[in-house]
């Protein structure tokens, strides 16, 4: 009789099979006799290694598989709880109760249910929506696979009330693909990255920390092997970006304990950014016009003065420029230094403006 | 494809089919969201084997006719639990929507995390790392007006909005058809027919002052689309908007040829072409850039933009 033919798949079905039918952990032996792979044409060794490998890539996939040590020197057991592998029944709570459809007819009764509000159920389905626009597959598609695990029972329906539109330089999945792999295995990655001050391209080799999507681009946090800075470089800027072959599941690097991604990556308006000492910039509103109300919110009270606002400036150019847009209904009152460089651009402006365009 | 692709389709699949009676493949590959090969060779992954035709473990039979497929089975009758995966990525479109809705909507937002939470698999104790992504987007608009919008246009209701235009120190009403809310460019806009002008508007939701919701409720035009008034995947256009053509210094062209998805020209400077249905937008336009741009057309912004810079010298 020939082998039994069997693919990895097979065999992780079966084993999962093999555990769900027992109440009580089994032996790896145990276990085998329902695995037709495990018994083919193999020696002892290589079939339990098989198995090792097995059962981790499945835990590494999300099955709650446990190991139980035996009381008595004997090989371990191992076991997988429906309850911690099915998925409780679902129902969304109504005017007359839940309702809950436990109407498969072998049982699994003993499942929990997990009743979501009704509004609770549109967040969901509204943030599965939100993922998608993200434009990173990984994402989308672990989004998608969640929502179609609970729409087994529910039915998850985006308002589809707003839209995000993404930036026109958006990076390529692979891009998002290839750094999602390097930040699970923390493995460097190498690519050409250009650099708009300079208007140059470069190599790069960093240790990925993290990846954000602020307002309507995605970024790598990163640092330099041996470097303690973390900058940020937007994927739509990076080419060729390719991970670290060397010692496959070895990590090159670790994350520091302290750093946080959320407040790394936190909104900043761009005279806020950079490493330099901030000013306090004083500035006046002569109207209240649209544009200068929106500006009017994002500065901090001064006390006794409703005209003024104070804003942390870090860097001045970005700043004044911004300011400059406002057509003279918001200036800047203080310091000195940055009003004459406000006054000086409007000069240089003017002077330019006031020549025909060549 | 991984393995790992293939099993998570085939346990969302399996309860899905479970009930014994044929399915159609093109029905089984819809509820996959692959095409008809793909889950035609996740099934048969799972049904080939020698000597054993049509089934191998205990219970679960698979039988694939010319359209259909149908399953036996004693196992798998439940979707997979989530995984850590796709809870972090429901997540992180949560955490989204937590800075771009009220305070009184976080409540349902906090809770539809607990709830994932406990339909996540895990082991006893085990902890949910953080994720090393995070996405949000800026809110300076009011995030009242925001959820009012929201509500009167997945209601169909019409809205009277106060809004003061960019450069107007008094505010104006009007009652406007929302068509849809856009996050682009770094703004919310809602775009909405305005009854008043009798046309198609687009709102700056950070100059929303008031937004109230009115009894009458409105359809929207027969066909219509939000693709209509987007340029391209990114930009706002209103309909019936002049045109400004600018040329950007080289010092900053690269940076707005990148926005824009457009190339440089051989000097590196850049010239583009903006709709124009606001001369005042336009001058501010082009104040923001202060020395690095010039209005190539029409002449009165490029007039209007001298004026001003005039009364605001020191």
């Amino acid at each position: 009789m020939p082998p039994l033919k069997s693919s990895k798949i097979q065999r992780w079905i079966d084993l999962l099979a093999a555990l769900l039918r027992r109440r009580f952990p089994a032996s790896f032996d145990e276990l085998a006799r329902d695995v037709p792979g495990y018994t083919a044409g193999q020696t002892p060794d290589a079939r339990r290694r098989m198995f090792e490998r097995d059962k981790d890539e499945l835990r590494a996939f999300g099955v709650p598989i446990e190991t139980i040590p035996s009381a008595d020197g004997d090989a371990p057991g191992y076991r997988l709880k429906a309850d911690a592998f099915y998925l409780p029944y679902l129902a969304v709570r109504s005017p007359t109760g839940s309702r809950s459809r436990k109407r498969d007819p072998y049982g699994y009764r003993s499942l929990p249910t997990l009743t979501f509000e009704p509004d609770e159920l549109a967040a969901v389905a509204d943030a599965a929506a939100r993922v998608r626009q993200l434009g990173d597959p990984l994402l989308a598609e672990q989004a998608e696979s969640a929502v179609r695990k609970l729409a087994c029972d529910l039915a998850v329906d985006p308002a589809g009330d707003t839209r995000l539109l993404p930036a026109s330089a958006s990076p390529a999945p692979e891009v998002l693909v290839t750094l999602d792999r390097a930040l699970q295995q923390r493995k460097r990655v190498t690519f050409r990255y250009r650099t708009m001050s300079s208007d140059s391209t470069g190599d790069r080799t960093v240790e990925p920390f993290g990846l954000f999507f602020l307002n309507q681009h995605w970024y790598l946090a990163a640092r330099a092997p041996g470097e303690d800075l973390v900058k940020n470089f937007r994927l739509g800027r990076m080419a060729e970006v390719d991970l670290n072959q060397t010692r496959p599941g070895t990590p090159d690097y670790e994350i520091p304990a302290g750093f946080s991604l959320r407040e790394h990556a936190r909104s900043r308006q761009a005279w806020e950014l950079g490493a330099g000492d901030a000013i306090e910039a004083t500035v006046t509103f002569r109207a209240r016009t649209g544009s200068a109300a929106a500006a009017y919110r994002l500065g901090e009270m001064v006390q006794g003065r409703p005209e003024q606002r104070r804003f942390r400036v870090r860097r001045a150019d970005p700043f004044v420029r911004w300011l400059l847009s406002f057509g003279g209904d918001v200036v800047p009152i203080a310091p000195r230094e940055l009003v004459d460089e406000y006054d000086g651009l409007v000069r240089e402006t003017l002077a330019h403006h006031a020549a025909p365009p060549s | 494809m991984t393995a790992a692709d293939q099993l998570r389709r085939i346990l969302l699949l399996i309860p899905r089919l479970a009930d014994g009676k044929p399915h159609s493949l093109e029905q089984v590959a819809r509820l996959a969201g692959v095409d008809r090969a793909t889950v035609l060779g996740d099934i048969e992954s799972i049904s080939e084997r020698f000597e054993v035709p049509g089934g191998f473990v205990e219970g679960l039979q698979i039988f694939i006719e010319a359209d259909d497929v149908s399953v036996v089975p004693n196992h798998f009758l439940r979707p997979m639990r989530l995984t850590r995966s796709e809870l972090l990525a429901l997540e992180l479109g949560l955490s989204m929507l937590k800075g771009e809705r009220p305070a009184e909507e976080h409540h349902a937002i906090d809770g539809a995390i607990t709830r994932l939470r406990q339909a996540m698999a895990r082991l006893p104790d085990q902890e949910i790392a953080d994720d090393f992504r995070v996405a949000s987007v800026s809110t300076s608009a009011d995030l009242n007006h925001l959820r009012r919008l929201r509500e009167a246009f997945r209601g169909r209701r019409k809205v009277r909005l106060t809004y003061r235009k960019p450069s107007e120190e008094e505010s104006s009403t009007r009652v406007i058809c929302p068509y849809g809310i856009v996050f682009a460019g770094g703004m919310w806009y809602a775009v909405a027919h305005c009854e008043g002008s009798a046309g198609m508007r687009i709102f700056r939701l950070d100059r929303v002052e008031d937004v109230e919701t009115l009894d009458a409720r409105f359809q929207s035009p027969r066909g219509f689309s939000l693709d209509s008034v987007l340029q391209g995947d990114k930009a706002l256009h209103a309909p019936g908007a002049g045109t400004l053509r600018v040329r950007y210094s080289p010092r900053i062209a690269r940076w707005i040829a990148e926005r824009e998805g457009k190339p440089l020209d051989e000097d590196g400077s850049l010239v583009l072409e903006h709709a124009l249905a606001d001369p005042d937008w336009a001058v501010r336009h082009v104040l923001q850039y202060g020395p690095d741009i010039v209005v190539l057309d029409p002449p009165e912004v490029r007039e209007a933009v001298r004026r001003r810079l005039e009364a605001m010298m020191p």
